[in-house]
C-alpha cells in the first residue's frame, strides 16, 4: 500500500476547519435595542448589580439556572424622571457560541419584550423572528417558564430556546431580588 | 488506485475558507441523543486509524462517508458507504490474520440506519434515542481479507446537559449481530487456518463520555467503550476496554472531532506469542485514533 493512504495530515484536517473563520452573527447593539425595547424612553440610567455567592445561590435557588457571573449590568429606562422599567443585556450558552439577547422588564415585573443582539448558531435563526419573541411579552415569574407550554420549541435549536427562556426567567428574579424596590 | 492527499484536502479547506463550523457528535466512539431537524442534510467523513497489534506491522484505517437526513423533529435516516485500507505484515494470527496484506482504500460495506429520539435531553432535561442498522459488508476490517457479512446493530443512545449545556454526558448501550462467510485464500501456507464456514456473532456494546465547553466552539472530553463478542461455542469469547480522550470544535457549518482510544484492558482470545496479556489483540489494536467530519447543509 502507498504510505500516503495512511498519510497523517488527516489528523490534521480539523485543523482546516477550525482556522476558517467564524462568522459572527451580531444583529443589533445595545443602544439599539434599547430604542426598540423602550422606545418612550429619553434615557438609560446604566448601574452594575453585583452579586456574592450568597446572592447567586439565591438567583439560582428562585431561577433554577445558575447566575454564571458575578456582576449583571442593568439600565434603568427613564421619561421625564419617571421609570418605564428595566433593560438588561445577558449572554446565555448556545450549541456552540454564546447567544447575547435583552430584555426590557416592567416596574411591576413582566417581560415587556426580548431582543436578540447576536445568534451565531447552525440551526434556529428563528430565535430572531418576532413572533417568536413574542411569547415572551407579558410573562412574569407567575408564569411556568416550560419550553412548549410558555414558549415554543424550534427545531434543531432546543439548547438554545431552553437557555434564551431560562435566560429571561433568571432575569425577572434578578429584577425581583434586586431592583423591584429600587 | 488513485487517492486525493488528505495533505491536499486540508489545504483545500484552508482554501475555502468556509464558515466555520458547528453541531452535534461531541465525541468520536459514543453517540448523543440528539437528531436532526425536519428536513436538514449532514454530511460526515469519518476517518479511523487502527494501529499496532504488539508484534508485526499492522495499521488500517476505515473510512466512513455518511449522509444523515431529518425525517422529522424526532426521526432521522442516513446511508453511509464504508472504505478499508490496510498494511499488516510480519505477524501472523491463526483464523484472524492469515497472512500479509496492503492495499489502499477500498470499498468494505454499506450501511443504511435510522435514529428515533424519545426524549430531548434540553426539553425534557434527559435525552433518550434509538438506534437500528442495517450493514453489508463485502471484507474483513481485521484481516483485510473478503468475505460476506450482513450485520444489524441497535441500540440506546442517553444524553443529559448539565450546567445549561456547558457540560454533556452521553450513555450508550448497543448490541450487534452479525452473519458472516469468509472468501476461501488460495495458496495459503500450510498449517494457518482460515475457516470459510458461515459464522453467526453476537456482540454488545456500553460506553459513556463526558464533554466539557472551554471555551465557545471547543469543547474537550473523554470517554470510554467496552465490546463484548459472544459465539455458540465458547460464550463470551472476547471483550476489550477502549477510552480516551476527545477533543471538539464546532461552528456555524463545520465541526470537526478527534479522539484518541487506547485499549486499556482486554480478555478472551490470544494469538500464540501475544506478549500483552491482559488486552484483547486477535482483532483489536492497542490504538485507535479518529476523526470525524461534519457539514450542515
Amino acid at each position: 500500500m502507498a504510505r500516503s493512504s495512511h498519510d497523517w495530515c488527516l489528523f490534521l484536517l480539523p485543523m482546516a476547519a477550525v482556522a476558517s473563520p467564524v462568522h459572527a452573527s451580531d444583529y443589533l447593539t445595545v443602544p439599539q435595542a434599547q430604542v426598540l425595547l423602550f422606545p418612550a424612553a429619553k434615557s438609560f440610567a446604566e448601574q452594575t448589580l453585583k452579586f456574592d455567592d450568597a446572592q447567586r445561590d439565591r438567583i439560582k435557588a428562585a431561577a433554577g439556572v445558575r447566575q454564571r457571573t458575578g456582576e449583571q449590568k442593568v439600565w434603568r429606562a427613564e421619561r421625564d424622571g419617571q421609570s418605564l422599567g428595566w433593560f438588561m443585556v445577558d449572554e446565555v450558552i448556545g450549541k456552540h457560541e454564546f447567544i447575547t439577547y435583552a430584555v426590557a422588564i416592567s416596574p411591576d415585573g413582566q417581560v415587556l419584550g426580548v431582543e436578540i443582539l447576536s445568534y451565531r448558531e447552525t440551526h434556529g435563526g428563528q430565535v430572531r423572528d418576532a413572533a417568536w419573541r413574542r411569547h415572551f411579552t407579558g410573562k412574569t415569574l407567575a408564569d411556568h417558564f416550560k419550553l412548549d407550554d410558555d414558549v415554543p420549541n424550534i427545531s434543531g435549536a432546543t439548547l438554545s430556546c431552553r437557555n434564551v427562556m431560562d435566560g429571561v426567567k433568571r432575569l425577572l428574579v434578578v429584577h425581583k431580588l434586586f431592583l423591584a424596590k429600587a | 488506485m488513485t487517492f486525493i492527499r488528505p495533505s491536499a484536502m486540508a489545504l483545500t479547506l484552508l482554501a475555502l475558507s468556509l464558515p466555520a463550523l458547528a453541531d452535534e457528535n461531541l465525541f468520536g466512539y459514543v453517540r448523543g441523543a440528539e437528531v436532526l431537524p425536519k428536513g436538514q442534510v449532514e454530511a460526515y467523513q469519518w476517518f479511523t486509524r487502527r494501529s499496532d497489534k504488539g508484534a508485526g506491522k499492522y495499521r488500517a484505517l476505515d473510512s466512513k462517508t455518511e449522509v444523515e437526513y431529518g425525517v422529522t423533529d424526532r426521526f432521522q435516516v442516513s446511508a453511509e458507504l464504508n472504505m478499508l485500507s490496510i498494511s499488516t505484515s510480519g505477524l501472523v494470527i491463526d483464523g484472524y490474520l492469515p497472512e500479509d496484506k496492503k492495499y489502499g482504500l477500498r470499498p468494505q460495506g454499506i450501511e443504511l440506519a435510522a435514529k428515533y429520539n424519545f426524549l430531548s435531553p434540553a426539553k425534557d432535561d434527559f435525552g433518550l434515542s434509538g438506534i437500528a442498522s442495517l450493514e453489508y459488508g463485502t471484507r474483513d476490517v481485521h484481516s483485510g481479507q473478503k468475505k460476506t457479512e450482513y450485520e444489524f446493530e441497535t441500540g440506546l443512545q442517553a444524553q443529559k446537559y448539565f450546567l445549561e449545556g456547558q457540560l454533556t454526558w452521553v450513555g450508550n448501550l448497543g448490541l450487534r449481530a452479525a452473519y458472516e462467510k469468509r472468501k476461501a485464500i488460495a495458496n495459503l501456507p500450510d498449517g494457518v487456518e482460515w475457516g470459510t464456514d458461515p459464522e453467526m456473532e453476537i456482540s454488545t456494546k456500553i460506553g459513556t463520555g463526558l464533554s466539557y465547553r472551554f471555551a465557545p466552539g471547543w469543547y474537550a472530553g473523554a470517554e470510554v467503550l467496552r465490546e463484548a463478542e459472544y459465539e455458540t461455542d465458547v460464550g463470551l469469547e472476547r471483550w476489550s476496554v477502549f477510552a480516551g480522550p476527545t477533543l471538539h470544535y464546532g461552528g456555524k457549518q463545520w465541526w470537526a472531532t478527534l479522539t484518541y482510544f487506547k485499549q486499556l484492558r482486554g480478555g478472551g482470545e490470544k494469538y500464540a506469542g501475544q506478549s500483552d496479556e491482559h488486552l484483547h489483540l486477535i482483532e483489536k489494536t492497542k490504538n485507535e485514533i479518529r476523526l470525524k467530519l461534519g457539514y450542515n447543509f
